[in-house]
């Protein structure tokens, strides 16, 4: 069984990744055929618009220049390995062999391209993509991808603090 | 140590999908299953039905009759096909009555389950091409991680 773990900065995501290593990757069902084969660790960054808009007068579109095009882009894949070195570091932690992808675009149509591509069985995602969705609603990436795979999808959701005010029912 | 796993089933094709492919790829065999099955209440409050004939206490006797054997029905297909995929596997099973969403949520809380399974259609009556409503609010509101199982796609 192949699965794929989308990965962001958020920590919705790493642990929805550690609840998977630890609740469902660790575990085996009887047939050894159905057993987990491959994990893949995909991590997808927003593109970088090369144009800036300047906020003073005689407003118009400035395209930026291509040291600070290419030193953007050397940030964002920095930050992209970063990412997906502590997301390996988990996996091996509990002898879980995974490999990283990493893919630029928009999250919900890149997840979905390539949970096709790759033939998975399962996609486990946290529940936010980005951080600044109310808590109380599935964030809007993991929503698009649950109407639109084809595969199973799991969600795995932050538990509630103690003591925190419950989202709206 | 095994885990608690809560599978939401009702007649429908795709919750014997959801069951059959937890029973195969995802289970473990020191795993307990609790199979829920939620019975909607019925719909009949009118004092009289389609015909104009006033809806006696032995219709809606009727009715909830039809209603718990269809439960006790889909539950041990259920069980049965549990056995056949896997028989050392602990299975359980709990009928609720109430709207599927919320009692499914509830149930899940409850018991405290590790994750939940369900297919992609609460009701049978819902489109193929999308989700349907009970998954739907199940994966947006349960509190524990929420596996919901598609049916592969005809090509």
């Amino acid at each position: 069984m192949k699965v794929l773990v989308a990965i962001d900065e958020s920590e919705e995501s790493f642990y929805a990744l550690q609840w998977a290593v630890d609740d469902l990757l660790s575990y085996s069902p009887a047939a050894e055929e159905n057993a987990i084969a491959a994990v893949t660790l995909l991590h997808v960054y927003p593109p970088f618009q090369p144009f800036i808009y300047p906020s003073g007068p005689g407003m118009h579109l400035v395209y930026a220049t291509p040291v600070v095009i290419h030193s953007v882009n050397k940030a964002q894949r920095e930050k992209a390995a970063s990412i997906l070195s502590r997301a390996l570091t988990i996996c091996t932690e509990k002898n879980v062999k995974a490999e990283t992808l990493i893919m630029e675009g928009d999250a919900k149509d890149k997840i979905c391209e390539m949970a096709d591509e790759l033939q998975v069985d399962l996609v486990v995602m946290g529940s936010r993509g980005h951080g600044a969705i109310k808590r109380a609603w599935l964030g809007s990436v993991s929503s698009y991808c649950v109407h639109n795979l084809h595969c199973n999808i799991l969600v795995v959701k932050l538990p509630l603090g103690e003591g925190k005010p419950t989202g709206s029912k | 140590m095994g885990r608690k796993i809560l599978v939401a089933v009702d007649q429908s094709e795709e919750s014997v999908h959801a069951l059959s492919w937890c029973l195969k790829s995802l289970i473990d065999c020191r795993d307990t299953l609790v199979l829920l099955f939620a019975k909607a209440p019925l719909a009949v409050y009118s004092a009289t039905d389609s015909t104009g004939l006033p809806v006696s206490s032995s219709i809606i006797a009727t009715m909830e009759g039809y209603a718990n054997e269809m439960a006790a029905g889909v539950m041990k297909k259920a069980t049965t096909l549990c056995k056949k995929l896997n028989d050392e596997v602990v299975v359980e099973t709990i009928v609720e009555h109430g709207d599927p969403r919320d009692v499914i949520c509830e149930v899940a809380e409850r018991l405290k389950v590790d994750f939940l399974v369900m297919g992609s259609h609460g009701y049978g009556l819902i489109q193929r091409a999308f989700l349907g409503s009970v998954s739907n609010h199940c994966a947006h509101n349960a509190k524990c991680p929420v596996l919901i199982v598609k049916m592969p796609k005809n090509n």
